[in-house]
Parts: structure tokens; C-alpha cells; sequence
């Protein structure tokens, strides 16, 4: 069994129905990306998996660690060992990054960390991000740059250091200076953490700094395609159109019309 | 660039409250007449004290405690607050004598050691009911010239350093509990700066009610020398009443400080006000003066009473002068408060900084308003004042009331607010993070008041603040919920 698994997921928003039975497996150590058009529910997915409270699951279940995670508060899948950065990242006025780190890692411990091992732990998150020192005493995400805000994304990750990671379109509105640093510590904290990790993007661009071992293609609220690293080179060559066309085709055929 | 504004403009209310300057006989009204609005008005002009002994004084203000009903402050249509439930005549001053009677004459209330850090500080006095019942003070700082000490004592000990300053600014005859206060004072506190004298740790100043049944009539005099640098936090705290119930339920502490800066003066003053869960009333009236180049950082956090009247201002009378006027505010349950704050400038140039935040809780209800009062000829004055709100219940109440009035041309004077609810976006991301529900409400709300908090830059202090926040927010865990699920 993986560590997460997303069986036959269905979700709608009070309007309509997002995804359409999303079927998807992720271990520890593995990079997955999961590309789409804008619209076609990465995000919805990527909330979903956390909890959001406007998603409504209608049908499927998502077990993780072999626990059934379909219901649960999102402080308890956090707990558990998920971790969502943000497309969007919420400010939080009046809190420093570093004393919500020092909250967040607590909240999944018994005794709260001691300073010397918290701060031993920022110097090395600190490091791997190539952030100031000084970006942890500034309120979270408050006044951020865009680049700040996916940094401290990371940043968080670090410190939280979960079992499978989310990041949905990390890569957009970055520079290319921030997007390296970002994709870096990702595959950094794979290499040496274990992290698994799904990058959900729309683009191909960060995929050159972090290379994926599996690559699934969201249309329409359904995966219609998954593979390897070669995904990502035909999409850059092909986009998404054509493929749409593929599979439209394959879809088609699938119900016999 | 020059703004000038002009908002409001006073009308002559007429209420039971005597608007009568100084000096003059009060406007007797009958009880029952409040049926027009009422602005509030800034103190702005002379106090009481003009040359009068402190018993022509007291004097002139027994007449007027004796002559007048307990006040209601009507604002039309929307806002009241009334001192009818007040049962007056059943509370005691509870002097040293009462205090003998019950063997707590010179007792510390076991609750300023529960609710106050026992930290670093310049000096402490303490006044429980009536009575001084605790003085301390740095030897070093003895010697330096500082006093602290009773009101009571000052005036026998010290009166030359007194009496120019008492009542200097504050009057005796704007309602029945000020005339009450100056009338029948007991106890009270003075500290005396002396001049370029810089002190780090805060003088503390603690007014105490540790029984029901008693009416507490506080008295602070404060005077900061020319160049003196300092700091004052002031406590406001009473025990848990249900464990005396055979005195009453209710208390009132009616108080009057005053704070006067002179040249050059430079004074951090905050104040925690938590009368806890008890019926106490709280009508005071607190007016900071900073002098010639003065400075003020002014920070009362008004955090519980059952129904808490506030007249807190904060004037520039001298060229140069500048302030930053803070607060914060917190109500739960019945509470009810009425803060009326003040940024007078009398002379420019002048600087001002208003800024002040609130939340409510429960079936509360609490009002701010603030007044930017800009006096003619205080030319090059510039001020600017913001309120915050935040909403955590449906049936809590919670107004800010700007105003301005300007009466000099070259002068910049707004104000801002906002109102905020809790932001579940925020909450979802925080959940994200491993912190539950109601820790990621905490963490919004701590946020909302930490920029207010942070400014106090004193650590023990900042504790003390959050820690008395957290508690209201505990209390409160379910209400809000509800509020939150509710939309």
C-alpha cells in the first residue's frame, strides 16, 4: 500500500463539480508532478488533500499511512505527516516566521522543542534556503515579496519536515534566482529527508530543477495521462491542446461513441 | 502639503452631566433628562487647581458630589452608558480605619502577587480600597532625589512639588463620581522625577479592590522634570468577589491621574486595567500633559470591568511636544465600555499618533471614540488616528467614533480604521501547519494586538498582556466558534 492514496476522489465547490474520480499513489521519496490547464483542478486537489472545509468530497476516500483521511481535521493530516505549500500563502500579521515555526513544530510534539535544537534547526533550513536570518523575525508572509512568500513556504517545509509534501504552483510568479533556490531545497530535503513530494504546476520550468519520477496529467477533474520524465519533454513540445485532442479521442473511444 | 479637516461640531447638550467650567456653580439638571445626544468634550482648558488649598478643594467638590445624580452618558440613538444600577450609598471608602476593623490595614491583597510578575523595577505602591498599603522604591533612586510615595503623605512631606500640580488640569465638576473623587480621596499616588534623571526599570503603581462593598477614589499625580526619562505601569486589579458575598457584590473604583511632563521629558506610561469577573464599575478620568519637547508613549490596556468609563487625554502644550497614544481593549461577557480618548494639541508644532485597537466578545459592548482636538494657533501640527476592530461574536457591540476638530490651518489631521473578522483562509493555512482550530484563532487574534503589544517593549509587561488576551480567548473558545461556523 503507498504511503498516500487518493482512490476514485470526487469533489465539488458549491457550484459544480471539480474532480471527477482522481486516482493517485505517492510514497515517501518519490517526486510526482501533476500538470494541467488552468482549471482543471490541481488546486481543488491539493486543498482537498488538506482539508479545505469549501471542498465537499462526494465519492472516493484518501488513506494515508493506511489510515483513512477522507474526514479528518487538516491540523490532524498535518500532524500525520502532509504539508501543503501554498499557491497563494496567507498572511499572518503580527506573527514572526520564527515563532510560528517554533507553534507549528510544537503542535506535532508532546514536549515543546527546546531552543537550542529549534534554533540548530532554522540555521540549517536557513542555510539550505539561502534566506536572511533576519526574514524569520519578520511576520509571516506580511509584506512579502512574492518570492519571499514561496521561500517561506519551503522554509516551513523544511522545519515541518513532513513525509509527502504538495506544493501547488510553487514555480509561479518566481524569478528564475527564486525558483532555483526553491526547487533546490525540495530535492535537497528528498535527497536527504526522504521527502516525497507532489509539485503540481502549470508550467514545465521548475521540472528542470527538480526531476520527477512520475508525471500525471489533470484535465477536466480526471488523470488522463501518467508516465515518466518524457511527459513533461512531449508537453513542452506538443502542449496541451494536442493532447487534450489525444485523449478527447481516447475518452471517446473509452465509451464507445 | 497642508490638509485641513473640520468633522464635527459641538452643539450645547444638555444632560444631567454638568458641563459647567471650572469654578462656575453646576447645572443642576433633574434625573430623567437625558434625552439629547451628548459629544463628548475634551477637559482642554484649566483644571480645578488655581491656587486653592486641598480643602477649599475637596470642599467645592462635595458640593457637587452632593448636589449631583450619578451621570449617564447618552449619545443619541445608539449609545448609553448609565451609572443607574450603581448602588452608591451601599459602598465604603474603606479607609485605614475599616481596613484595621477587618485586620487588613496594611495588607498587600494576595492577588497583586498572583497577577503581577514579580520582575526588575524602580519602585512599586500599592493602594488597596483607601488605603497605601505597600511602598517601595530603589534606595539608589531615593537618593537620586525620586519620590514616591501616598498622595496623603506628599502633601505634608513634599507640598511645594505638589501643589502647583494638583489638579493642575483635571476638574471636580464635570459629574457626581469626579466630584466624588476629588471630594473623598484617600491614600493616593505620587511620584515625583527629578530632573535629567534616567531610570529603566518601570515605577509600578497598583490600585487594588480586594473586597466588594467599597468605593476606591485613586488619586495619581505624576511629575517628570525637565529631562527626565522614565517609565510607569500602572495595574488595576480586584479579587474574585464570589468569596465574600456577605459584603455586597459590587465595587467602584472612580480614579484621576494626571501625568505632567515638562521640558525635555520623555515618559513610557501603560496601564492593565483587569478588574476581573466582579461587578466593578470603573468611571476615571486620566490626562497626560507633555510639556516642551516632551515625549509620551501612552498605552492603556483596558481588558475587563463590568461597566468601565474611560476619559483618557493626552494634550501637547508646549512647542515641540509629541506623543504616541496607544491602546487596546478587550471585552467579554456583559461588559460594558465607554472609552472617550483625546489628542489635544494645544501649541505646534506638535506631533500625534493615535492608534488603538479592540475586540469583543460574549453580549459586550464597547465604544471608542476618538477626538483629534487641534486648538487655534497650534500651527504645524500633525496627527493621525486609526482604530481596529475585530469581530468574535454576533451579539457583541463594538463602535469607533472618530472625530475631528480643527481650528488652525497648517495643520495635517485623519484618521483610519478598520473592521476585521477572522479570516478562515488564514485559519485553513495555519491548520495546514499542525496548530488546531482554536490555536490558529489565537495566533490571529494574538497577531491583531501584537503590533499594540510589541510597542510596550518590555518584556514581563508583553507577557502579562498576552498571557491575559490568551485567557479571554479561552473563555470565549465556544462563542467564537460559533460566530466563525456561523457564516
Amino acid at each position: 500500500m503507498a504511503d498516500l492514496e487518493i482512490k476514485n476522489l470526487h469533489v465539488r465547490t458549491e457550484d459544480r463539480e471539480i474532480l471527477r474520480g482522481v486516482d493517485l499513489e505517492i510514497n515517501r521519496g518519490e517526486i510526482h508532478a501533476l500538470m494541467g490547464p488552468n482549471g482543471s483542478g490541481k488546486s481543488t486537489l491539493a486543498n482537498t488533500l488538506l482539508g479545505h472545509p469549501s471542498y465537499e468530497i462526494t465519492e472516493g476516500t484518501i488513506t494515508f499511512k493506511g489510515e483513512d483521511i477522507t474526514e479528518a481535521e487538516p491540523h490532524d493530516r498535518a500532524k500525520a505527516g502532509l504539508f501543503l505549500a501554498f499557491q497563494y500563502p496567507v498572511s499572518i500579521p503580527g506573527v514572526s516566521v520564527a515563532n510560528f515555526l517554533r507553534m507549528a513544530i510544537n503542535a506535532k510534539r508532546e514536549e515543546p522543542i527546546q531552543v537550542k535544537e529549534f534554533r540548530t534547526q532554522l540555521q540549517h533550513a536557513i542555510d539550505l534556503l539561502d534566506v536572511d536570518r533576519a526574514f524569520t523575525s519578520r511576520h509571516l508572509n506580511d509584506g512579502f515579496s512574492g518570492g519571499e512568500k514561496k521561500r517561506a513556504e519551503i522554509l516551513q517545509m523544511a522545519m515541518l519536515a513532513p513525509d509527502i509534501a504538495i506544493l501547488d504552483e510553487t514555480d509561479s510568479g518566481l524569478d528564475i534566482d527564486a525558483l532555483r533556490t526553491v526547487a533546490e531545497g525540495v530535492q535537497r530535503l528528498h535527497d536527504e529527508q526522504g521527502l516525497g513530494a507532489l509539485i503540481i504546476t502549470h508550467y514545465q520550468r521548475i521540472l528542470h530543477y527538480v526531476k520527477p519520477e512520475f508525471v500525471h496529467i489533470l484535465m477536466d477533474g480526471r488523470i488522463v495521462l501518467e508516465g515518466g520524465v518524457e511527459l513533461v519533454e512531449r508537453l513542452e513540445r506538443e502542449g496541451y491542446d494536442q493532447i487534450r485532442q489525444e485523449v478527447g479521442a481516447l475518452a471517446a473511444g473509452d465509451v464507445g461513441v | 502639503m497642508t490638509r485641513f479637516a473640520r468633522r464635527s461640531a459641538h452643539s450645547q447638550p444638555v444632560t444631567s452631566v454638568s458641563e459647567a467650567g471650572n469654578g462656575a456653580a453646576p447645572v443642576k439638571v433633574k434625573a430623567g433628562r437625558h434625552r439629547e445626544a451628548s459629544l463628548y468634550h475634551a477637559l482642554a482648558g484649566a483644571g480645578a487647581g488655581d491656587g486653592r488649598t486641598l480643602n477649599e478643594l475637596r470642599a467645592a467638590a462635595l458640593e457637587v458630589y452632593e448636589s449631583s445624580e450619578l451621570p449617564v452618558w447618552r449619545r443619541s440613538g445608539f449609545w448609553t452608558t448609565t451609572l443607574q444600577s450603581l448602588e452608591l450609598d451601599s459602598l465604603t471608602l474603606d479607609g485605614p480605619q475599616e481596613r484595621a476593623e477587618r485586620g487588613a490595614m496594611g495588607v498587600v491583597p494576595a492577588i497583586v502577587g498572583r497577577a503581577i510578575p514579580d520582575r526588575r523595577r524602580a519602585g512599586r505602591i500599592v493602594q488597596a480600597g483607601g488605603e497605601v498599603v505597600h511602598v517601595e522604591l530603589d534606595p539608589a533612586l531615593a537618593a537620586a532625589g525620586v519620590i514616591l510615595c501616598s498622595l496623603e503623605e506628599a502633601f505634608e512631606e513634599h507640598r511645594e512639588l505638589v501643589a502647583p500640580w494638583y489638579s493642575k488640569r483635571l476638574t471636580i465638576d464635570r459629574h457626581k463620581l469626579e466630584a466624588a473623587n476629588a471630594a473623598l480621596w484617600t491614600g493616593g499616588v505620587f511620584l515625583h522625577v527629578p530632573a535629567g534623571l534616567v531610570v529603566e526599570n518601570p515605577f509600578e503603581i497598583v490600585y487594588a479592590i480586594d473586597r466588594p462593598g467599597v468605593a476606591q477614589y485613586g488619586r495619581t499625580l505624576i511629575v517628570g522634570a525637565p529631562q527626565s526619562d522614565f517609565r510607569v505601569h500602572e495595574h488595576d486589579l480586584a479579587e474574585d468577589f464570589s468569596e465574600y458575598p456577605e459584603d455586597g457584590r459590587q465595587a467602584l473604583h472612580a480614579g484621576a491621574l494626571e501625568l505632567y511632563l515638562q521640558d525635555g521629558a520623555r515618559c513610557r506610561m501603560a496601564q492593565v486595567q483587569d478588574w476581573g469577573r466582579g461587578e466593578v464599575y470603573d468611571v476615571s478620568t486620566r490626562f497626560v500633559a507633555v510639556g516642551r519637547d516632551a515625549y509620551c508613549h501612552w498605552l492603556p490596556a483596558l481588558l475587563g470591568g463590568h461597566l468601565v468609563r474611560q476619559h483618557l487625554e493626552l494634550a501637547v502644550t508646549a512647542p515641540g511636544g509629541d506623543m504616541a497614544f496607544r491602546g487596546l481593549l478587550f471585552t467579554e461577557e456583559s461588559e460594558h465600555l465607554d472609552v472617550f480618548a483625546v489628542d489635544l494639541h494645544e501649541t505646534g508644532p506638535s506631533g500625534g499618533d493615535v492608534h488603538w485597537r479592540g475586540a469583543a466578545t460574549g453580549e459586550s459592548r464597547a465604544s471608542f471614540e476618538g477626538l483629534i482636538q487641534i486648538d487655534p494657533g497650534a500651527q504645524q501640527t500633525h496627527t493621525y488616528l486609526q482604530f481596529h476592530s475585530m469581530m468574535l461574536s454576533p451579539k457583541a457591540r463594538l463602535d469607533a467614533i472618530p472625530s475631528v476638530l480643527v481650528s488652525a490651518d497648517d495643520v495635517s489631521a485623519s484618521h483610519g480604521g478598520t473592521v476585521g473578522e477572522l479570516d478562515e483562509t488564514a485559519i485553513f493555512y495555519m491548520q495546514t501547519r499542525g496548530l488546531d482550530r482554536p490555536a490558529a484563532v489565537r495566533v490571529i487574534i494574538e497577531g491583531f494586538f501584537e503590533p499594540l503589544i510589541a510597542e510596550l517593549q518590555d518584556e514581563p509587561l508583553e507577557e502579562l498582556v498576552r498571557a491575559k488576551i490568551a485567557a479571554k480567548l479561552a473563555s470565549a473558545r465556544e462563542d467564537i466558534e460559533a460566530y466563525a461556523t456561523s457564516r
